[in-house]
């Protein structure tokens, strides 16, 4: 209870400070507002917040389902084909080093305004960190198992489903929470090129029209949203608590 | 003193025609009896190496070994003579270039169910709990379940884990991971346990303890054991013939039969007289004085 208490009492006191700074110091409200003021204006415009919150969720949590589902495949593939690692694996990198931010507007070309195009926004900032992940914690796995299993006469669907897949778990879930804020960034930069609706929509609505506040509230949001995301998936991790026990 | 007699008795009607009584007395590996449990003719071993201007490295050659059903055989050898690389060959899980390796009268060549190896390492599975890592093997080998669960009941109460079953690995000694993992290979009930320095990762009290247990498994159920090994004193402990090998390329150098009574127990076998020449000689072979 006191931990709580010393961590409201600090913010509080943070926030006052920048309440009668800004007061203080004059500053222009469409430069910094102060804090009463963004209260005010995600008061004044919750309905509309509450709604891109919605949509910018789903948007989120899609590409980044798809993400992971996408690269858990190709870093099996690529991990057991020497051929899709010749061929997919170049590819693959090749495209993580190009800033993904350079294709969104390419995305809203093809896919439009619409769901479609944060999807694919989405997708492409996520994919990447679960596919190396994957390959990383399928390649993680001890030498001596391997044998193990295979003195155990194990099938090679039975060494993957028993040994491969859940030895790369750690690995896999460290990856999630790298794909995830990605994931976030992923749906806002694509709501920043093209949409009508969503936080980066909102964002960007603010700042057309001059209103600072509401743009600090969405960016609020914004991150309230990513921190709950994040949690999650810290959560489900957990799950996979035999990281780096050698036994 | 009967029971004593009946078991060298036994032992004998065990060990093969052909092969020498008097105690303490060396043969060249060459009789190679007929109808044995592990038989291996004349094996070569050659790594390529990786590098392409690396030097082929001859690991093993011309090495012929034949171990009858319920014996117990160790070999014995400096690091890096082959003796690992042999009883992977003869696991199925390492091709060799010459020769023959036929188990059970099946010839190996990749591994095989009448085969169960146990490794130095203790190979558990962290995510399961020790009971399903017993399980693990039965499972894998498609063993019914109504076959398997008793029968690992069973060895968790024999191996005194079954306090533990229900925990993880890491929740364990090294000891008892170790104990766990034989007990993995146990619960597929194999005819010939392949042992690669089981116990050589832990320390010396729990290794001479472990060593005792295993004795104690194997007077049960008698399986054909091929041991390998680098210490003199547990290949004398276990074992009713010791081969010795010589490193760069691995062959056989010498063997040596060891007539001591079963059962056996630390604080007999070293006081019997035939003890102290055994470890004599084994030490001499195998250059250490």
């Amino acid at each position: 209870m006191k931990r709580i208490a010393q961590t409201i009492v600090f913010w509080g006191v943070m926030l006052a400070l920048w309440e009668m700074a800004v007061a203080y110091f004059k500053v222009q409200s469409y430069l910094m507002p102060p804090p009463s003021a963004i209260f005010r204006a995600a008061w004044e415009v919750h309905p509309q917040m509450l709604a891109d919150t919605w949509v910018t969720t789903v948007e989120v949590l899609t590409g980044f389902v798809a993400a992971v589902a996408g690269g858990l495949v190709i870093g099996v593939v690529i991990s057991y084909s020497a051929f899709a690692r010749r061929t997919l694996y170049p590819l693959v990198t090749a495209l993580q080093s190009m800033p993904k931010i350079a294709l969104a507007p390419l995305m809203i070309v093809w896919f439009g305004y619409g769901f479609a195009s944060k999807l694919a926004s989405t997708f492409l900032f996520a994919f990447f960190p679960v596919v190396v992940a994957t390959m990383g914690g399928l390649a993680s796995v001890a030498r001596n198992l391997d044998e193990h299993f295979r003195a155990l006469g194990a099938s090679p669907w039975d060494t993957f489903w028993r040994l491969y897949l859940p030895a790369a778990l750690p690995a896999f879930a460290d990856g999630l929470k790298i794909a995830m804020p990605l994931a976030v960034i992923g749906a806002i930069v694509g709501e920043f090129i093209g949409s009508e609706e969503g936080l980066g929509h909102l964002i960007v609505f603010a700042s057309a029209a001059a209103r600072t506040d509401v743009m600090f509230a969405a960016i609020l949001m914004v991150t309230l949203l990513a921190v709950v995301l994040y949690w999650v998936i810290e959560r489900l991790a957990r799950f996979v608590w035999w990281r780096g026990i050698n036994v | 003193m009967s029971t004593v007699t009946k078991t060298v008795t036994q032992l004998h009607a065990t060990r093969l025609a052909g092969e020498p009584g008097p105690a303490g007395e060396a043969t060249a590996a060459a009789a190679q009896p007929q109808g044995a449990m592990i038989e291996v003719r004349h094996i070569d071993k050659t790594f390529a190496g990786k590098q392409r201007n690396a030097s082929p490295i001859r690991i093993l050659d011309d090495v012929s070994l034949s171990i009858a059903d319920r014996e117990f055989v160790s070999i014995l050898g400096a690091s890096g003579c082959g003796k690992s690389t042999l009883l992977r060959i003869v696991a199925g899980l390492v091709p060799h270039d010459g020769g023959e390796v036929r188990v059970a009268g099946q010839r190996v060549s990749r591994p095989v169910p009448e085969i169960g190896v146990v490794f130095q390492t203790s190979n558990m599975l962290p995510w399961l709990t020790v009971r399903q890592n017993l399980l693990l093997g039965t499972r894998l080998r498609k063993i019914p379940k109504e076959t398997s669960e008793p029968r690992v009941s069973a060895l968790l109460e024999m191996l005194g884990l079954a306090q533990f079953a229900d925990h993880h690995p890491h929740e364990l000694s090294g000891g008892m991971r170790q104990r766990a993992s034989i007990g993995q290979i146990l619960a597929l009930e194999p005819k010939v346990l392949l042992m690669d320095e089981p116990f050589g990762a832990l320390d010396a009290l729990t290794r001479d303890n472990l060593n005792v247990e295993l004795l104690r498994i194997w007077q049960e159920h008698r399986q054909t054991v091929l041991l390998v090994t680098h210490s003199i004193e547990e290949a004398v402990f276990l074992s009713d013939r010791v081969i010795v090998m010589s490193a760069r390329p691995g062959k056989i150098e010498q063997e040596v039969v060891i007539d001591l009574p079963r059962p056996r127990s630390p604080q007999t076998i070293k006081q019997h007289p035939r003890y102290a020449g055994y470890i004599a000689q084994l030490s001499q072979l195998m250059g250490v004085y």
